[in-house]
């Protein structure tokens, strides 16, 4: 019953939300933002060239170690769950699974990430 | 037209400002501040009201156009000390003797109200550049991307000043309204990610553009916008309370040590101390040659715009004056722009000899 309640609360809130949001909207004239409105603020000047480039990601190094890690443990948790139960073949699958992981974090040692700076 | 329910909101709150500074912005114009019936924003964006402060020069009149266009509805444009421009004929202007706060909070209501209409695109309402393709619909082009994309280019890579690693580059032209940076300077940098790869002046600030706005700038640079406020209020700088607040934030080891060195030895932190204890004294710097590039190439944002606002306006005009211009003018009016700018350094250079 408490879950039947739940359910409609959520439901019942999310349509309340919705309303209101339109409502919002509703009240703007809706005139579009016109295109000297959209240029970008550079306290008056114009750019030459466009916003959109590439950049480096220098966090990617910290992303790959934590993707290597926290992936790690995440299958681990339910597999320590299920081993007794399924033996040396979840072994061998985890054996697997690690090893492919294992490639980033190598990878990773030969690129240094491991060195403080 | 009455107001709705969202509009009587909207008139509780702060009029939100943004003030264009112009080369005789009166005195009055930073206390504002202290107004609590204002809000003084930083962006355009954010703004229902533009408030021209003293007179915009010839050359930054289409800056200031831009600028208006950027506000969203409802807006209006107020001329103080000045008088509004061709363009903006719709615009209010205020005389020397009226309560500019009152006015102000006047003409925010009439706006929500409806009695007064939000005023129109001074600019034509079509892209600043169209797109140039090679196809029958425009598209297509030459190169990675496709040609130039509404006629402007796309960025491309160029050296990295930290590791190496070759990025895109962005070039733009940042000002004259733009509230980190001395009223009316204009500086073309290439930007890379937030690393200053490259400086030039195109305009430099106002002669007689700030009164000791540098360390309240500083001070809200370094997130302490109330102790700048504090400022404003008459001999503030002198109050026991006030240093003892300066020196409880914190804020000297949070300007980074030896920023911005010049040739005497002066840094970010030793001319914020000047400004902070002896402020209608300008220091006389030994710049010696020193350019905006030897102080900002290679630094990040924020520590540039440190740097910029340590100096008081004499200095920062000769150090502008040092610097090289932005030689390239690719655009109709910023010829006029950069000879504006020319005769604004020589004079400079004149006074610093």
């Amino acid at each position: 019953m408490t879950i039947v309640i739940a359910v409609l609360l959520i439901v019942g809130l999310s349509f309340l939300f919705t309303v209101g949001l339109r409502s919002g909207v509703a009240v703007d004239d809706g005139r579009q933002a016109s295109n000297p409105q959209q240029r970008p603020v550079l306290g008056g000047s114009d750019p030459e060239t466009h916003a959109l480039q590439r950049f480096h990601i220098r966090y990617y190094t910290m992303t790959l170690l934590f993707v290597a890690f926290e992936m790690e443990m995440m299958f681990m948790y339910p597999w320590a769950v299920v081993f007794v139960e399924e033996g040396p073949k979840a072994l061998a699958e985890m054996g697997m699974f690690l090893a492919i992981l294992s490639v980033g974090i190598l990878y990773g040692w030969k690129e240094g990430i491991f060195e403080w700076e | 037209m009455g107001m709705n329910w969202i509009a009587k909101l909207a008139a509780k709150a702060p009029v939100p400002i943004f003030i264009a500074r112009g080369n005789d912005a009166p005195d009055e114009t930073d206390k504002l501040h202290l107004n609590p019936n204002l809000s003084i924003v930083d962006t355009p964006r954010a703004a229902s009201i533009l408030l021209v402060a003293g007179t915009i020069p010839h050359a930054l009149t289409a800056h200031l156009h831009r600028l208006h266009d950027q506000l969203p509805h409802p807006r209006a444009t107020i001329f103080w000390h000045s008088s509004p421009t061709d363009q903006l004929s719709s615009a209010l202007g205020v005389t020397h003797g009226d309560d500019l706060g009152s006015f102000l909070l006047q003409t925010r209501a009439a706006l929500l109200t409806g009695e007064r209409a939000s005023e129109a695109d001074v600019l034509p309402d079509e892209p600043a550049n169209v797109w140039r393709g090679v196809g029958p619909h425009g598209q297509g082009g030459k190169g990675m991307m496709g040609g130039t994309p509404y006629g402007r280019p796309m960025a491309m890579t160029d050296d990295d000043m930290r590791d190496g690693l070759k990025l895109d580059a962005y070039t733009a032209d940042f000002g004259p309204f733009l509230t980190m940076l001395p009223s009316g300077m204009i500086l073309k940098i290439t930007l890379q990610g937030d690393l200053f790869q490259k400086v030039a002046v195109v305009s430099p600030p106002y002669e007689d553009a700030r009164q000791g706005r540098e360390i309240r700038t500083l001070l809200k640079l370094l997130g302490l916008p109330a102790l700048a406020n504090r400022l404003l209020i008459e001999n503030a700088h002198c109050e026991a309370g006030f240093k003892r607040l300066v020196t409880l934030s914190g804020v000297r080891r949070a300007i980074p040590p030896d920023l911005g060195r010049t040739h005497d030895g002066s840094d970010v932190r030793s001319r914020f101390e000047h400004m902070l204890n002896d402020p209608s004294n300008p220091q006389n710097l030994h710049l010696m040659g020193l350019g905006l590039g030897d102080l900002l190439e290679g630094r990040e944002w924020q520590e540039a715009m440190l740097i910029l606002n340590s100096f008081d306006n004499t200095s920062l005009r000769k150090i502008c004056a040092n610097t090289p211009t932005d030689a390239t003018d690719d655009m109709g009016d910023s010829s006029e722009q950069a000879s504006g700018g020319h005769e604004g350094m020589d004079h400079s250079s004149h006074g610093g000899h």
